[in-house]
């Protein structure tokens, strides 16, 4: 008789094993890949001054947005409806600041524009969730019947209100609202300046010329002077979302129970996890991170149009499943839908820099990539539970 | 004899016009392995329901203690100490073995912040005193065996304060070899002195192997109980049988085949 125990039979990883079974790892190696392969493309152009300051800004909202619906699917739920709510968001702060707010409460500064806002879209989000949890229904459905629903509001609200379906021309309330500039402004100044002093100092000492990418290139503008000075606020946005994501799903309890819900949610209601609270806060939270959307692009620009925000959603749960996210729930990352993000941004912007090929090879490399990770994410979820 | 630790009298619970539980008594003893048996439809898994808070008696009453107490939620079944391990373990496949383990309970410190290392120490430190030594305790669920998974369980309920851990047909989804290893775990907890284990399972070998006392469940009755000295190896198998001699089933069978 061999004293011989079923543990011992579990190989232990290496580290490295260990790395490469992470489940952003697919991601990330498309994400180098990609980054190499534009960079070679562009002849550097996707990663100068202006390039950067680019891509980053569609790599922010896609990832603002794909944030939310990664957590909502770890939790084994879908929201359609985030398109719509960008859209809805954005109508009904465009309209507070150009019509007043409701209720002939006066005019709209930005902070009471975004806050009643957002309490509308919290609210939208809460009905959502329990709709879907109250009745058991698909939220495939109830988020369909939502996205059509929101993208209507949207549209008979802005011809009501406004007698057109869009609001251009408000005036640019970054310049005395720090609301509206800490949502439309410019952040890391100082990364810009840095690197434009650097530039400036191998130009001083001989080296390379002013059009070369890495020093001066593509950040002078006629006057000689410095151009790009600054990335969207969204990028910081992002960043801040990102984080706390990642510290909330793989450091707290409430990662826990979202993990727990999404995997087998009468396991998880069994050991005491609130199931149905979990699964309405986060539908709460693709709403949250769609408005946030929309506070960007309405400060940012100064409008909004009844059609902002189509198409989101789907692009949201492709970079979830990209970045590693299972369709079933109770698996994902939300490091690798950062990942997923650069990766989709990039190659959405790259007709920009490589002006020879054609914008709708996007779409076909997007449609390639999605099949290629649900594939790659099914044999990770395979290999954990055995097969089953 | 001590006084039991779980004493049920006269517990009645109906569905509708369905008594699925007709009046049964039921006393189960710290450090004792406690075997309830019966066919399929005999009312083991409602009367370890109706334990565990999940349903409310329609009449009787549950003792803990001496005292009577009524559960009106699963919760109140195991802050009283009922720790129940169903027979699909309520455990996630695509977590690990720590973050399973203390699902739903987890130990926290500021912002909510898990205690991970605390926790894995935890889990590896209990699951490893009833019997399996689990190195890794961030390995995800999936990936161990059904005994495994079973230990797992069975670690957790004890240590979030099970004093009588029911398992619902532990055995019956496992192999011979992975059984015999859950038999021993049970045997580890039993040995401890302090918990009450209530068994329910089909197989006589099993419950002859480690039970001190048993219960026989047919029709939402008890037909028979007693202790392991008190109860002779044949009176067992005809109370399995729903309390059919085996020579009764012979002679029914032959009847049968008499009509062909
Ligand atoms: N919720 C319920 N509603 C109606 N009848 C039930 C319910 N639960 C169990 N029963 C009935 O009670 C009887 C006993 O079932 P059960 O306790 O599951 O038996 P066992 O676990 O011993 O096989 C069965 O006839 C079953 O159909
Ligand atoms: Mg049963």
């Amino acid at each position: 008789m061999s004293d011989r125990s079923e543990a011992d039979r579990l190989q232990q990883e290496t580290w490295l094993q260990r790395t490469i079974r992470r489940p952003e790892m697919g991601a990330f190696i498309v994400m180098i890949v990609i980054i190499v392969a534009l960079t070679w493309a562009s002849s550097g152009k996707a990663f100068n001054a202006l390039g950067l300051k680019n891509n980053i800004q569609i790599i922010a909202q896609y990832g603002i947005i794909a944030i939310g619906a990664a957590a909502l699917m770890i939790a084994g739920e879908f929201d359609l409806s985030i398109g719509s709510m960008i859209g809805f968001a954005g109508m009904s702060m465009a309209l507070m600041l150009k019509w007043g707010l409701p209720f002939g409460l006066g005019e709209a500064t930005p902070l009471a524009a975004f806050l009643a806002t957002l309490v509308m879209t919290l609210t939208f989000g809460w009905i959502i969730g329990n709709i879907v949890v109250r009745s058991g229904l698909s939220s495939f459905i109830v988020t369909l019947a939502f996205l059509f629903f929101l993208r209507g509001v949207t549209e008979v609200a802005f011809r009501l209100i406004n007698q057109s379906t869009q609001v251009s021309g408000l005036e640019d309330f970054k310049e005395d609202s720090w609301v509206a500039w800490i949502f439309g402004g410019e952040v890391f100044g100082w990364f810009y300046d840095a690197w434009f002093w650097i530039g400036q100092r191998f130009v001083d000492m001989g080296y390379g010329r002013t059009d070369q990418w890495f020093t001066l290139g593509g950040n002078l503008n006629r006057r000689g002077e410095q151009w790009v000075d600054g990335f969207d606020a969204r990028f910081f946005w992002f960043i801040l979302l990102a984080a706390v994501a990642m510290f909330i799903m793989n450091r707290t309890q409430l990662g826990n129970w979202i993990y727990a819900t999404g995997d087998n949610k009468e396991a998880a209601r069994a050991n005491g996890v609130p199931v149905n609270r979990v699964k309405i806060g986060l539908f709460m939270f693709t709403a949250f991170c769609a408005t946030l959307f929309a506070a960007c692009q309405v400060f940012e620009n100064n409008t909004s149009d009844a059609a902002k925000g189509n198409l989101m959603e789907l692009f949201a749960i492709a970079i979830a499943v990209v970045g590693g996210t299972l369709m079933t729930g109770g698996f994902g990352s939300i490091l690798g839908v950062v990942f997923g993000a650069i990766t989709v941004g990039l190659v959405a912007n790259a007709v920009f820099f490589i002006p020879e090929i054609d914008g709708a090879w996007f779409r076909v490399f997007l449609g390639a990539i999605l099949l290629a990770a649900v594939f790659a994410n099914e044999r990770i979820r395979k290999r954990i539970t055995g097969g089953i | 004899m001590a006084t039991p630790y779980l004493k049920v009298e006269n517990l009645v619970k109906r569905f509708g016009p369905f008594t699925a539980l007709g009046g049964v008594d039921l006393e189960v003893y710290p450090g004792e392995v406690h075997a309830l048996l019966g066919d399929n439809g005999a009312g083991k898994s409602t009367l370890i329901k109706t334990l565990a808070g999940v349903h409310q008696p329609t009449e009787g009453q549950i003792y803990i203690e001496g005292k009577p107490v009524k559960f009106r939620s699963p919760r109140d079944a195991s802050s009283a100490g009922i720790g129940t391990v169903y027979q699909d373990l309520a455990l996630n496949q695509l977590m690990s073995v720590t973050r399973n383990f203390f699902m739903g309970r987890e130990l926290k410190s500021s912002l909510g912040r898990l205690r991970m290392d605390e926790m894995n120490q935890i889990a590896h430190d209990e699951m490893k005193k009833i019997g399996i030594d689990f190195s890794d305790p961030t390995q995800a669920v999936g990936t161990m065996s059904g005994g495994q998974r079973q230990t797992l369980a069975i670690a957790r309920a004890i240590y979030f304060g099970a004093k009588v851990l029911i398992l619902d047909e532990p055995t019956s989804a496992l192999g011979q070899k992975q059984q015999m290893g859950v038999l021993k775990t049970m045997m580890r907890v039993r040995n401890r002195g302090d918990i009450a284990i209530i068994f329910i399972t089909h197989n006589e070998i099993h419950s002859k192997l480690v039970a001190d006392r048993f219960t026989f469940l047919a029709l939402g009755k008890v037909i028979g109980a007693g202790s392991k000295e008190t109860l002779e190896g044949d009176e067992i198998r005809r109370l399995m049988a729903g309390g059919a001699n085996l020579g009764d089933l012979a002679a029914e069978l032959d009847e049968v085949r008499a009509e062909a």
